[in-house]
């Protein structure tokens, strides 16, 4: 799957993140807003005028309630969308964790020596080159496309431990990868408990 | 040891389950405003908080529920008492004035003059907020290589460095900072610090939950510290002070924020629980599965803290707790926005506050790498498992 025309959200900032969500919803309903089956809208200021600000998103996105839910194809296109931007976004994170701990120098060598940090960036990279496979094969399904989602979630939470307390600041990775959470939980996540609810 | 028994802790218990409910009220302003605590000062939840770790006889109104008086000196019920707080609130609880962390670290390292000082100071009619200032910028979990200074100067000295991510710091009047006197571990101290002094300089941080937490960073432009300032300078020696004054605070207050985790814990199941009752099938088994882990941890906390009380500080478990209950804390809430269904982190503030603020604690007093390699020291010494 072609992720190159995703713009690089997580280093350039929320703003980005949230310019890269609308170029989402252009690319699944031209020129469009796509509405979940629950009745959310989430984009950026632009694009969503009414409704409140996603708490803890620092203003970057609004979402209102009360649209028409998209049909089933713009749901398709606009859920396999947001996996590519979490995907992207994620592969930043982890990349500037990777620069950020290059940098970091405790006991004489920096943070990237430690092999518990290794082990991490490695986790992460697996993950998403999982991701990467699975969003590769045919017929997608709302399960396959939430189950990628939630591992993408649990990688993205292995990386932003990478960045410490960094991660938690408000504007940086954490709350970028924390309103993939929310898009995930808006979008992504199937209407019915299915069978595999008893997963984590 | 499944719950703490006994008629004086569920006496305390029961006490601040209900002040925390006031908390609990007050939590999605806190969070969108953390100054709003200022409000919120006539509370009993903020008094018990402000009377934390100070000895009794120093207040007018110690805690006192039916026979018994609280001081906090108890590590289980300083414990119990943060848990039921948390409960209530994780983020208004730590917005309050008190001593936190930084009564912890007066009273393992300071002298009697020290100490009665501090005590009278928070005692006062007025609301003090402290911070425990111990993080750097380009130093946090080896915090044995600090390098904020403190240099001689005349018959004191002066202080010089920065700190970041310390909880209230911005809104202090008094805090602990770590400091470098001379090269190597042993040359680290705790200074109490003013922070009216010139040259100290505060401001919040930002964060993305966890808002009550007032993280903030410090800059500290050459802060005049009198000799007496530096906590146990005449009472320890550089071995006894200073850095294991660090360490020894961390632990006797690692249960006490696994307590805050578990309180946290615990009001996004019963949250999920109260919303979605008729959860079935293999929905309910993952939430039953989150409930007995958060039964087991908490069990497993309360009988760190009472070790604790009994003498015994066991470093291992003592982080081997705070991991689970930070890694139990992100499950939790993750399964909660999934239980709860699609779209119900923007439908639900409760459950959307939860779960960013679930996220702070890895962080929190060092995060799960740290952890774990202290737990394999306990393997190693086979002090970590039965
Ligand atoms: C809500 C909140 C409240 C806080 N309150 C306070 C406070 O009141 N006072 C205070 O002083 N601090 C406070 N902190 C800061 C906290 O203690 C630090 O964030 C923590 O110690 C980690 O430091 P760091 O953020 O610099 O991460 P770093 O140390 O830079 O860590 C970055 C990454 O490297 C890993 N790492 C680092 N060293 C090793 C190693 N040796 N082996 C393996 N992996 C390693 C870490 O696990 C992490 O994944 C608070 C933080 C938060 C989020």
């Amino acid at each position: 799957m072609d992720t190159a025309t995703t713009t690089s959200p997580a280093a350039a900032g929320l703003r980005d993140f949230a310019t890269a969500l609308d170029a989402c919803h252009d690319r699944a309903a031209s020129g469009g807003l796509v509405v979940s089956r629950g009745g959310w809208a989430v984009a950026s200021p632009a694009r969503v005028t009414a409704g409140a600000q996603v708490p803890g998103s620092s203003g970057a996105l609004m979402a209102e309630r009360g649209g028409t839910p998209a049909g089933d194809r713009r749901q398709e296109a606009f859920a396999d969308e947001l996996i590519g931007l979490h995907r992207q976004t994620l592969r930043e994170v982890l990349d500037g964790a990777v620069a950020r701990l290059d940098r970091r120098v405790s006991e004489g060598a920096n943070l990237l020596n430690r092999q518990l940090v290794q082990g991490a960036v490695a986790d992460v990279a697996l993950a998403l080159s999982e991701a990467d496979d699975l969003r590769e094969l045919p017929m997608s399904t709302p399960w396959r496309r939430w189950r990628i989602h939630r591992d993408l979630v649990n990688a993205g939470r292995t990386a932003l431990k990478l960045y410490g307390a960094g991660g938690f600041v408000a504007g940086g990775p954490g709350t970028v990868l924390y309103l993939t959470e929310v898009l995930g939980n808006t979008y992504l996540r199937p209407e019915q408990p299915g069978p595999e609810a008893g997963d984590d | 040891m499944t719950e703490p028994t006994g008629e004086r802790i569920a006496a305390l218990r029961s006490y601040v389950r209900e002040a925390g409910r006031e908390l609990r009220a007050i939590g999605l302003e806190i969070d969108r405003d953390p100054e709003a605590i200022d409000r919120w000062l006539g509370l009993p939840a903020v008094d018990i908080m402000r009377g934390c770790t100070i000895p009794a006889e120093y207040l007018d109104s110690p805690l006192r529920v039916g026979a018994y008086t609280y001081d906090m000196s108890s590590c289980l019920e300083h414990t119990v008492t943060i848990e039921e707080l948390s409960y209530g609130d994780t983020g208004s609880m730590l917005a309050c004035p008190g001593p936190l962390m930084s009564g912890v670290a007066v009273s393992a390292l300071g002298d009697d003059k020290q100490r009665h000082h501090y005590y009278e100071r928070m005692a006062g009619p007025e609301p003090v907020w402290t911070f425990f200032g111990l993080t750097e910028p380009a130093k946090g979990s080896a915090a044995t290589e600090l390098e904020t200074t403190l240099v001689p100067e005349g018959d004191g000295f002066r202080l010089t460095g920065e700190k970041r991510y310390v909880g209230n710091a911005a809104y202090a009047r008094l805090g602990v900072v770590f400091c470098r006197r001379a090269p190597g571990p042993l040359g680290i101290e705790a200074v109490l610090v003013d922070t009216q002094a010139p040259g100290f300089h505060a401001e919040p941080i930002p964060t993305v939950g966890m808002r009550g937490a007032r993280i903030s960073a410090i800059r500290l432009d050459g802060v005049r510290v009198e000799r007496e300032h530096i906590l146990g300078y005449d009472s320890l020696k550089p071995s006894r002070r200073g850095l294991i004054g660090a360490i020894r605070t961390l632990q006797r207050f690692r249960p006490v924020l696994a307590g805050t985790i578990v309180g946290l814990c615990r009001a996004v199941l019963d949250h999920v629980r109260e919303q979605r009752p008729a959860l079935a099938g293999g929905a309910r088994a993952r939430l039953e599965d989150l409930e007995d882990r958060l039964t087991a941890v908490r069990r497993q906390n309360y009988e760190v803290a009472a070790a604790i009380d009994a003498g015994r500080v066991r470093a291992d478990r003592v982080a081997g707790v705070k991991t689970r209950a930070a890694e139990l804390a992100e499950r939790c809430t993750l399964a909660a926005a999934d239980l709860m269904g699609p779209g119900a982190l923007l439908e639900d503030p409760l459950l959307n506050k939860l779960y960013r603020d679930a996220r702070a604690f890895e962080f929190m007093e060092g995060t799960g790498h740290i952890q774990r390699l202290a737990v394999f020291q306990g393997v190693l010494k086979r002090t970590f498992l039965n």
